[in-house]
């Protein structure tokens, strides 16, 4: 334990080093601060409509202005935080833990099986992430879940394959095999020594990712078809924003805004992450 | 051929000033497009939200390929652009109906068509109707010409529509809209019988110039049109499907008239750039809140009623359409037969009652879902209906769906409440022809049924007599008010804004009819 958390520190006293590292995490960090306490940060009820006080601009009452319906653009931008991160982080961790594990299998276990799962991801990996996400919401109707199930399944495939590849890699390894010759079970090898080895580097591949998710997100939001109406969402305040852009500019502000920052700092990050993670690309530095 | 680079270096200076340049340049074309929309190049530049891509009427699926064909072609009677609704001679100079299935016409001897495709005659008109009625032919318009029989041709130029039955709309959309098109027989079926992309012979005031796909159709003046001249030797036709696109390009100067959204009329109101007009014409469309009284949980009329009385329509508009739009009374818009004074619901909210209403039929922890198109539009006005709906402990879900799966939701049995907007032609029996019981499941997504209300539409379609159509019409959208399946919300509106060196020529409706398109 207390390795592990000199471990941790390490990560993060790396990631503060690097000036990107540090940019990163401070908009994370501040993203996922208004997220948990969204309700104690929104200044109104972001979903309460006050129709005479519709589409102003930003005011000392209303720091982003108001929606078509007078609702606060910034309660509503915040609560999207909220919903963006609903949806990133189950997604990634989820999508995460089960191609970790079925990349693992596939890595370790008999040729036939992993051809059999090779081949799950690449029929999954065959269908375009927003088509497919289309199609499912247009079957079985937008919502949350649903948004969380589309990107977890198509994300299933990349964490995989990446665990895979470090499994093959793993397993002719020295210490490996010195564990194998003296007896240990399937499951201790994968859990013990594996896993350690390999986790990081998904690690990295999903902080990446959350921005492509919260994108995702925003992308089906954007079409009408990620979160139902009235739930506050960055993506439908940007479509909202595209409709009235002749009236007010600030939804879109609103909306894109989060989204580059969101983009902008788990990418910073993640590329951190990355550095601090792989020595090698650390020496390179 | 050696090209010597060393004095193509730059420094920061030398960078910034050709940055300077550059945006200075880039601020040119803005100038002189905006001197072009002061000068008179004879150009006429209008938007359409679509690109005409067919050139053949029967196949034509709606009014931005009507905008192009109603230039190229000529009609029996084209409609009288202005404020109501009416009709004037095109290719006819003599039309009358004799009886009520019998309409006599004489063609006027001056039209004649391109590619050496000779006069047009009775047989031509003969050729255009019944191709439109004819199985072969596969029109998605049929329906347009109702119970056309077929044409006798009786001369050269003179000719009698022969009617199974009488139709009041043959003078409202037959004859003057999509169908009433003439095409060149000899033209047609030299081309196997169907049109293309490219007209085969035009015999209108304009003629199709060039055609870019998703770019421009460019109108050109037809030189062998002997009526009345055409004011604007070319008519550009620009699809730009966003209006917020089409309205920046209009301030750019790079168009002359446009439809602008609903939005955009407050500031249009304070005044248009460039010396232009704003024109505020009703729409003939209608947008409504549905239940479908098939399914179980709408199965209770007082319930239904309830949530008649709690939606406030006013603020649903004043919320979505940015109080540009008035409330409607029903399906038929006025100006045309059938249109009530007054809805039997009144437009404004009536909490009380609801409440009473929801009370008496005994239903409790009613939750609904509420279906509707992903447009900003109609998910404001669904979340505005949700609030008013949980005044009275009624909780609406509202699913949001893209148009693919919106329109296919006609036969869905889950369906519950929806949100929906049917686009109309200038004659009731369109609005009408939806909500019969035949139509249960199709089109009729409430699966409202009711036999008078059926006898009423297919008596009103052969009714001449106006009033009594008007009276018909009007019970029938009580009955369907009645059964609380319908909360009539609005038939919108066409904003249109014109540049200050047009007359624009429009239908009552704000639909544009280039070839009257005039200077100021």
């Amino acid at each position: 334990m207390e390795k592990s958390r000199s471990e941790l520190g390490q990560i993060v006293v790396g990631v503060s080093r690097d000036p990107l590292g540090l940019m990163g995490l401070i908009i994370v960090g501040t993203i996922v601060f208004c997220a948990i306490f969204a309700a104690l940060i929104v200044p109104y009820d972001p979903v309460g409509m006050n129709i005479k006080d519709r589409l102003q601009g930003p005011s000392f009452s209303h720091l982003l202005g108001t929606d078509q319906l007078g609702r606060d653009t910034f309660s509503r931008v915040i609560m999207g935080g909220q919903v963006a991160l609903k949806v990133a982080l189950p997604a990634v961790f989820g999508a995460m833990a089960i191609g970790l594990t079925l990349g693992m299998i596939a890595g370790y276990g008999p040729k036939w099986l992993d051809n059999l799962l090779m081949l799950f991801f690449d029929t999954i990996r065959s269908f375009p992430t927003v088509m497919f996400a289309l199609a499912v919401v247009a079957l079985v109707g937008p919502s949350l879940q649903t948004v969380v199930v589309v990107v977890m399944a198509t994300s299933i495939p990349t964490y995989g394959r990446v665990a895979r590849t470090q499994t093959l890699t793993l397993r002719n390894s020295e210490f490996i095999l010195a564990e194998r010759s003296m007896g240990a079970s399937m499951k201790r090898i994968l859990g013990v020594h594996m896993l350690p080895n390999i986790i990081g580097v998904l690690a990295v591949l999903a902080a990446m990712d959350i921005p492509t998710v919260i994108a995702l997100e925003a992308g089906l939001s954007f079409l009408g078809l990620g979160v139902k109406p009235p739930t506050p969402s960055w993506g439908a305040l940007l479509k909202d924003g595209y409709s009235l852009i002749r009236q007010t500019p600030w939804l879109v502000v609103g909306g894109g805004l989060p989204i580059i920052l969101a983009t902008l700092g788990f990418t910073f990050l993640g590329e951190s992450l990355r550095d601090v993670v792989d020595p090698k690309l650390r020496k390179q530095r | 051929m050696k090209i010597e680079w060393t004095k193509a270096a730059m420094g920061r200076r030398g960078f910034l000033k050709g940055a300077t340049a550059l945006g200075a340049s880039a601020a040119l074309p803005m100038g002189l497009a905006n001197q072009a929309f002061a000068s008179d190049d004879g150009v006429l530049r209008v938007r359409a939200y679509g690109d005409a891509q067919n050139m053949d009427p029967a196949h034509s699926v709606g009014v931005v390929e009507e905008e192009v064909h109603s230039s190229i072609y000529n009609k029996l009677i084209q409609y009288k652009p202005g404020r109501e609704w009416d009709w004037q001679l095109d290719a006819a100079s003599m039309i009358e109906q004799v009886d009520p299935t019998h309409i006599k016409f004489a063609l006027r001897d001056d039209i004649g068509y391109t590619n050496g495709h000779g006069a047009m005659t009775a047989e031509d008109v003969k050729f255009s109707f019944e191709r439109i009625i004819a199985d072969a032919t596969e029109s998605p318009n049929k329906p347009d010409m109702g119970p056309l029989s077929h044409v006798d041709v009786t001369g050269e130029r003179e000719g009698t529509i022969v009617l199974k039955e009488p139709f009041a709309p043959l003078w409202s959309i037959a004859l003057p809209y999509i169908t009433g098109n003439i095409v060149s027989k000899t033209a047609t079926e030299a081309a196997g019988g169907r049109i293309g992309a490219n007209p085969v012979a035009e015999s209108g005031p304009y003629l199709r110039a060039s055609w870019s796909p998703k770019e421009k159709t460019v109108l050109k003046r037809n030189p062998d049109w002997k009526g009345d001249a055409p004011e604007w030797d070319t008519i550009e036709i620009l699809p730009i499907d966003d209006e917020n696109t089409a309205e920046i390009a209009f301030e750019a100067g790079e168009l002359d008239f446009t439809r602008v959204s609903l939005g955009s009329v407050a500031r249009y109101r304070d005044g248009v750039p460039n010396g232009g007009k704003l024109l505020e014409y009703p729409s003939l469309y209608y947008t409504w809140l549905g239940m479908n009284l098939d399914h179980p949980k709408l199965q209770n009329q007082k319930l239904r009623q309830a949530i008649q009385h709690a939606i406030d329509v006013p603020t649903v508009l004043e919320a979505a359409y940015f109080g540009a739009v008035e409330p409607s009374t029903g399906i038929i818009a006025p100006g045309l037969a059938g249109n009530r004074a007054k809805s039997m619901v009144p437009p404004q909210a009536n909490f009380e009652k609801a409440a009473a209403l929801l009370a008496e039929s005994g239903e409790t922890n009613v939750t609904l879902t509420l279906d509707t198109l992903n447009k900003t539009t109609f998910t404001s006005a669904a979340q505005v209906i949700q609030a008013t709906l949980a005044q009275i402990g009624i909780t609406v879900e509202i699913n949001v769906l893209e148009s693919g799966a919106f329109w296919a939701s006609g036969d869905n049995p889950d369906l519950q409440l929806v949100l929906n907007r049917f686009s109309m032609a200038p004659d009731s029996s369109y609005a009408t022809a939806w909500f019969t019981s035949a139509q249960a499941g199709i089109w009729n997504w409430e699966r409202f049924r009711s036999e008078e209300f059926d006898t009423l539409h297919a008596q009103a379609s052969q009714e001449v007599d106006t009033a009594k159509r008007a009276q018909m019409y009007e019970r029938a959208q009580d009955l369907m008010e009645e059964s609380g399946a319908y909360r009539f919300l609005t038939h919108e509106a066409t904003p249109v804004i014109h540049s200050s060196r047009v007359a624009p020529a429009l239908r009552p409706d704000g639909l544009a009819l280039l070839r009257y398109f005039g200077k100021a």
